[in-house]
């Protein structure tokens, strides 16, 4: 069986309503960044509830890539490669 | 239908509405509603069918607005939220006061960072008013302990008066198209000038339909026994204006404290006005002992308002949106607190009853009788 080459963004279950339910959505993006411009023009509403309207990731979203916060990485200039896996997930908070 | 009270109360955990017949003799509640998100602002919006609508501040993933077409069994979101235009650079933190502007299906929101938008469409899109929220006093106000934040939004005719922290009170005359500060007599006891041209720390400005041109301030007092620069400076936290805001004037003579939050004006007689006064270092009652006040000398005199509040060992805060009334012959005052109840006032403050005991902590608190 040939590995999965497709690029996956994982959307968490709060955020599935505004991408008709998805799951997951594919990109072709090179890079986070470009991901999430991508991400900007298909699903502008999703895109609104990951980051601000300066383009700036939510300080309470953590992006990773496979299992790699971005922040460990290259940050929204992280390189996509064939198979990787954006996870966007809400952080951990109390109150 | 008959008409029935309703209340909308935005708390940390998310909106909660209660209902009670015009008897207001028991209220039942629902909620919460928005997911458990910070509620900040609210309005019933009794223009045709009456609308609900929420600000619902989610640390997570922004902003949004909650609407309701069924007197708050269910709330959606609308299609938008404000947002500053991506060229601007600002982000919005939240959203503190909704009103229902000129036109049918006009909204204003005033935002944080200190901003104003104007919706067409009941919510569903927004743009920015360029008027104060590019305002070359803009990137000079400082956020207060709550953030930078535009609180109120007045409409007198033609003119739109605005109350930012800290900012001030801002005026247009045409409308909403230009504004210019308007703080004459509005002190400041945290910078060298008593008496700057903005920067004050407003917390709530109210007027009356009937009163054109009048109106009351609940300023950031607590400032007499100041011993810096400039001296003190005793009564700045409880104002009046008598020319459309232009000019204001003390009238904090006779209150235990001039800090406090919420100032709200007596649907029927523009002359009567309620504070709640808080011990300005904790911003809680003063001795652990609640009490409105009620002038109905528009400010000359002032009267302690207890009966069934608790007689010690209290120490809420009630914030600036946590106080309102309703407009029925006798009306009835509600007041929320930091400590999650809800309070009633009955016979315009005479008699307090406790709604609800346990609620999350109290953000805003509106009445409409629809």
């Amino acid at each position: 069986m040939s590995p999965d080459t497709t690029i996956k963004i994982l959307v968490p279950g709060p955020l599935r309503s505004y991408c008709d339910g998805a799951s997951e959505l594919p990109t072709s993006a090179p890079s986070v960044r470009a991901a999430l411009e991508q991400l900007e023009r298909s699903h502008p509403t999703l895109h609104r509830n990951v980051c601000d309207e300066t383009g700036a990731v939510r300080r309470h979203i953590n992006v990773f890539v496979n299992d790699s916060h971005v922040r460990d990485r290259e940050g929204l200039d992280t390189v996509l490669v064939p198979g990787d896996v954006i996870t966007i997930l809400p952080a951990v908070s109390g109150g | 239908m008959p008409e029935r009270v309703i209340l909308t109360i935005g708390t940390r955990k998310g909106l909660f509405v209660a209902e009670a017949p015009k008897t207001r003799r028991k209220f039942s509640l629902r909620g919460p509603m928005g997911q458990g998100v910070a509620v900040y602002a609210t309005l019933i919006d009794t223009r045709g069918t009456p609308r609900l609508y929420a600000s619902s501040c989610n640390a997570f993933f922004g902003m949004k607005v909650l609407r309701s077409t069924d007197l708050g069994k269910t709330f959606k979101e609308t299609k938008s939220a404000p947002a500053f235009p991506k060229e601007d650079g600002r982000a919005l933190a939240n959203i503190w006061s909704l009103e229902a502007g000129p036109g049918k299906k006009d909204l204003w929101a005033g935002v944080e960072p200190a901003s104003l938008f104007r919706s067409a469409d009941g919510g569903d899109s927004w743009e920015l008013v360029p008027g104060i929220s590019n305002h070359e006093h803009a990137r000079k106000w400082q956020p207060g302990a709550g953030g930078l934040c535009m609180h109120t939004i007045l409409r007198d005719g033609n003119r739109v008066h605005l109350g930012i922290s800290t900012g001030g009170h801002y005026l247009s005359e045409d409308g909403g198209a230009t504004f210019r500060a308007s703080n004459q007599g509005v002190g400041a006891g945290f910078s060298p000038d008593p008496y700057p041209e903005f920067g004050q720390c407003v917390h709530k400005i109210a007027g009356h339909k009937d009163a054109p041109g009048r109106f009351y301030m609940q300023n950031h007092g607590g400032w007499g026994e100041w011993d810096g620069p400039g001296g003190r400076r005793p009564d700045i936290g409880v104002l009046r204006s008598d020319d459309h805001g232009r000019s204001w004037r003390s009238i904090a003579k006779g209150l235990p404290s001039d800090f406090g939050f919420p100032i709200v004006v007596h649907p029927h007689d523009a002359d009567t006005v309620y504070v709640v006064p808080l011990e300005p270092m904790t911003r809680t009652c003063p001795g652990g002992i609640p009490a409105v006040w009620r002038s109905e000398d528009g400010g000359g005199s002032w009267r302690r308002l207890v009966r069934g509040l608790p007689k010690k060992d209290s120490f809420f805060t009630v914030l600036r949106d946590a106080m309102d009334a309703d407009e029925l012959k006798s009306p009835a005052l509600y007041f929320g607190t930091t400590t999650g109840q809800l309070w009633i006032g009955r016979d315009g403050g005479e008699q307090w009853d406790c709604l609800f005991d346990s609620l999350p902590p109290i953000n805003c608190v509106k009445v409409a009788v629809v």
